[in-house]
């Protein structure tokens, strides 16, 4: 029981730590944090959904052209609504994202109303049965592919030269603009990457759970929490608290009390910041007068 | 005549790095108390120290007799010691007045009961407050921007206005963090006076920091030197002029 | 007095005619101003006045409709009790949740852990169900303002009026004061503040504390409104809708606070009939200002006149 709920919260932690992972480098290359992006998490499921039903695309096509389309997204959400209030407070990031998170929730809920929607399948697959333990189809296909993405990112970071510079942009703006880096650029992309990353995310967790306008709302909670818990701003971090709060939620819900599964990510949030704010990786982060 | 400030070795460690180390002496009241050295030589770190916003790891201070180390900045302010900051500590949304009546805080004596019920007594003091926030600002020729945003203000204005507000309520020991930084010469000459005049004939204690060199030996009557930390010289401009160990500290630094 | 000062006043005045104008439905939606008025300038004084990204304005204003709606239940306690009820235990809440900013938890980790507050909040009133009723709600007896039933809008609207109006001088009183100064100077340079005598920490918790009360007593009016408390109207999607108000009037402005209540209650109402087009709206609405008018709608109030610029004083 232990090990099959230890496989059940890799495989939903993985999608967490996806998720955070892409909140983070939004975060660390423009210090917001997109408040909206649970909301886009949604959209790009709702766009493969969209794809693969209304267009007939077969899946995997589907699913690249959705993160593409959130790439291009992030893009104009940099350009068009980030970069003209960034002379302002900035709170005022917080609010635009949520803003367009809401925009995107209204929408997809005029669009489909109450309805909830399951995605197609990916693919039919028996499940292994080691023992005990029930491997799905759905939960290793996730831990998969997640795994791929997570090496390629973290190659592309740290062995790349274009990894370099994100390193570079990431430590300072000032210099990077210095030696010739295109800042705008920079942000742009780097929202591009985020909600793609994002995307990925949601279209990972769609076979699993059921397409709804207010998915985004869990996303967001949970990118949070794993970004708390791993240290606001560590990209590993992030990717450690995702899979963590995965696992935990399985135990919590098995364990303690069903009910708390929906509400593990908040008690991370509260245990950690009331007890080391800095998260597993992360720096201090308290002003004391 | 008893001493304002006295400061008994007193020292900042930030994790390894010494700051400030064994600084002792005396301030007095009606004395202007110039701190000199190179940049990183701990003056702020001084300041900050004796205001409370950095602990000292060694050493005592006492204020007009009283300890003063390890109080929270808040209380060595109620006691008397106001000081100005480096980056500006002006309130940018707030207009010159208010910054002016936030400075008298402590003197207005509404209660919270009579603020909110818009009591007799509390409106009163709020009133009184408010008449000598613009006396003060008119004394100093800043009535008529009272009513704009500091953030509006030119920077010799604001350094004005944080001034009066820093002096409002009349604190014996003042902390000037380099006053004069990004005024024009004749503002700065103006700053001055104004500084001589506080002592001389308010007699309020003042200290400041200051990197204009011209300025602190014709203005102060006290001048000590940091470097590194350490305290290398303390005394009136005519000896720290010819002072070696000084003459050194600056070399490097035209 | 001065000719604005005198506006403010005349407005509830005129206001008292309102029942005779309005039909049931409409007076309904004027209640619920009312009631978001207070919402609003409770949660504008933390996030506008104090500058701190303290989200727990639904934990408030649930926190205040239950205390009201278990107390009249439970208790049988007249509502005018339950009224101070809610906003002790406003209060109180908001007391808990300065303790965070005192702790120098700042920006989004504080934001997070106040959202996180009112996320458990929500939890305790869904899975409380011996007391709360869980998602069904909690029907409310009907309430007597006094020896005046609220059997209608329009006895309702009448207490509301008053409630509001009384808390929003309350509210403005405080602010022009050295502790409204205080408190903004806090927003504006925390250091300086110290430097000038100024317990920080005191003040923090007088605005977190003050917030806190005025959203209680705004969740009490809520569960008269609504006569049945759920737990989802206090939610994520709720506190945005806070936020927008704040927003959208005006930061850190008591007028701006009336403005973005007023507002934002009557077009979402209007537009509740099609599911999605209140959030798609909203989110629109939230978008174009800050786009084009970030200092809200209480800036368009000041370019006809200065005199509508928040001040810390009184003449």
């Amino acid at each position: 029981m232990f090990l099959q709920l230890t496989l059940s919260g890799l495989a939903q932690g993985a999608i967490y730590a996806l998720i955070a992972l892409s909140m983070t480098v939004v975060y660390r290359a423009t210090t917001i944090v997109n408040f909206g992006h649970g909301d886009f998490v949604m959209a790009g499921a709702f766009a493969v959904y969209v794809l693969v039903i209304y267009l007939g695309l077969p899946y995997v096509p589907a699913a690249i052209l959705a993160v593409g389309i959130l790439f291009i997204m992030g893009v104009g959400v940099s350009r068009g609504f980030i970069d003209p209030i960034k002379s302002g407070p900035h709170i005022g990031f917080a609010m635009m994202s949520i803003s367009l998170g809401y925009v995107l929730r209204g929408g997809a809920r005029t669009l489909w109303g109450r309805e909830v929607f399951p995605m197609p399948q990916v693919f039919d697959m028996e499940p292994i049965f080691l023992g005990d333990l029930v491997v799905t189809g759905d939960a290793l296909f996730i831990c998969a592919i997640v795994a791929i993405l997570l090496t390629v990112f973290f190659l592309i970071f740290y062995r790349t030269t274009i990894g370099t510079v994100i390193q570079a942009v990431y430590q300072s703006e000032r210099g990077a603009t210095l030696i010739g880096v295109n800042v705008r650029a920079f942000h742009e992309s780097m929202w591009g990457a985020g909600l793609a990353m994002g995307a990925m995310g949601g279209i990972l967790i769609a076979p699993i759970s059921l397409l709804h306008p207010d998915l985004g709302a869990s996303f967001l909670i949970r990118g949070f929490a794993a970004m708390t818990l791993g240290g606001f701003g560590s990209l590993g971090g992030a990717v450690v608290g995702g899979l963590l709060l995965g696992v935990a939620e399985q135990y919590f819900g098995a364990y303690i009390n069903t009910a708390l599964i929906d509400i593990t990510a908040y008690l991370v949030i509260v245990a950690v910041l009331v007890a080391r704010p800095a998260g597993l990786f992360g720096k201090t982060v308290t002003v004391r007068m | 005549m008893e001493p304002l400030l006295e400061l008994q070795g007193v020292s900042v460690n930030f994790s390894g790095l010494q700051a400030l180390a064994n600084v002792t002496f005396n301030a007095h009241a009606g004395e202007v108390r110039a701190v000199i050295g190179p940049n990183g030589a701990g003056k702020t770190t001084l300041f900050n120290a004796i205001s409370g916003y950095v602990p000292s790891t060694e050493g005592a201070m006492h204020f007009m007799g009283k300890p003063i180390h390890g109080l929270a900045p808040h209380e060595i302010s109620a006691m008397g010691v106001r000081r100005t900051f480096q980056n500006g500590g002006l309130f940018p949304e707030m207009t010159a007045l208010e910054n002016v009546l936030t400075g008298l805080h402590v003197d207005i004596d509404s209660s919270f009961l009579g603020i909110v019920l818009g009591l007799r007594e509390a409106r009163e003091a709020e009133r009184e407050g408010l008449a000598r926030a613009r006396r003060l600002l008119d004394l100093m020729d800043l009535g008529a921007i009272a009513d704009q945003p500091v953030k509006d203000l030119s920077g010799g204005q604001q350094r004005m206005v944080e001034i009066v507000r820093t002096l409002a309520t009349e604190p014996p020991l003042l902390l000037l963090d380099e006053p004069v930084v990004g005024l024009s010469p004749p503002m700065r000459d103006r700053m001055m006076e104004i500084i001589r005049r506080l002592a001389g004939e308010e007699g309020i204690g003042i200290m400041l920091i200051e990197h204009v060199i011209d300025l602190v030996m014709s203005g102060s009557d006290i001048i000590v030197v940091l470097s590194s930390g350490e305290m290398i010289a303390e005394g009136p401009p005519d000896e720290i002029r010819q002072n070696r160990e000084v003459l050194e500290a600056y070399l490097g630094h035209a | 007095m001065s000719r604005l000062q005198r506006i403010y006043y005349l407005i509830p005045v005129v206001a008292l005619v309102i029942p005779f104008m309005a039909n049931e439905y409409l007076l309904w939606v004027v209640n619920a101003m009312l009631v978001y008025i207070l919402v609003t300038v409770g949660f504008n004084l933390v996030i506008g006045n104090l500058g701190q990204l303290a989200f727990a304005n639904t934990a408030f204003f649930g926190i205040g409709a239950y205390t009201a709606a278990i107390l009249m239940v439970y208790a049988g306690i007249p509502y005018v009790l339950a009224i101070v009820a809610s906003a002790v235990a406003g209060g109180v809440a908001g007391f808990l949740a300065s303790v965070t900013a005192l702790r120098g938890i700042r920006l989004y980790y504080l934001a997070i852990i106040t959202l996180a507050f009112g996320e458990l909040m929500r939890w305790v009133y869904l899975h409380g169900d011996k007391v709360t009723r869980g998602s069904d709600g909690l029907q409310i007896p009907q309430p007597s303002f006094f020896w005046i039933p609220l059997d209608s809008e329009m006895p309702k609207f009448y207490v509301f009026l008053l409630l509001t109006v009384l808390v929003v001088k309350a509210t403005s009183n405080l602010m022009r004061s050295r502790i409204g100064r205080a408190i903004v100077s806090i927003r504006d340079n925390e250091a300086s503040t110290a430097s000038l005598g100024i317990h920080t920490a005191r003040y923090i918790v007088v605005a977190f504390v003050w917030s806190g009360s005025v959203v209680g007593i705004a969740g009490a009016m809520f569960a008269a409104l609504i006569e049945r408390v759920f737990p989802e109207s206090f939610g994520l999607t709720e506190i945005i809708v806070h936020f927008g108000m704040v927003l959208v009037g005006g930061t850190g402005s008591i007028v701006g606070s009336v403005l973005g209540a007023i507002t934002l209650t009557a077009l979402p109402e209007y537009f509740r009939q099609f599911p999605g087009m209140d959030e798609l709206l909203f989110g629109v609405i939230i978008v174009l200002v800050l786009l084009f008018l970030p200092k809200g709608l209480v800036s368009l109030l000041c370019r006809i006149s200065p005199a509508f610029n928040e001040r810390y004083y009184r003449e």
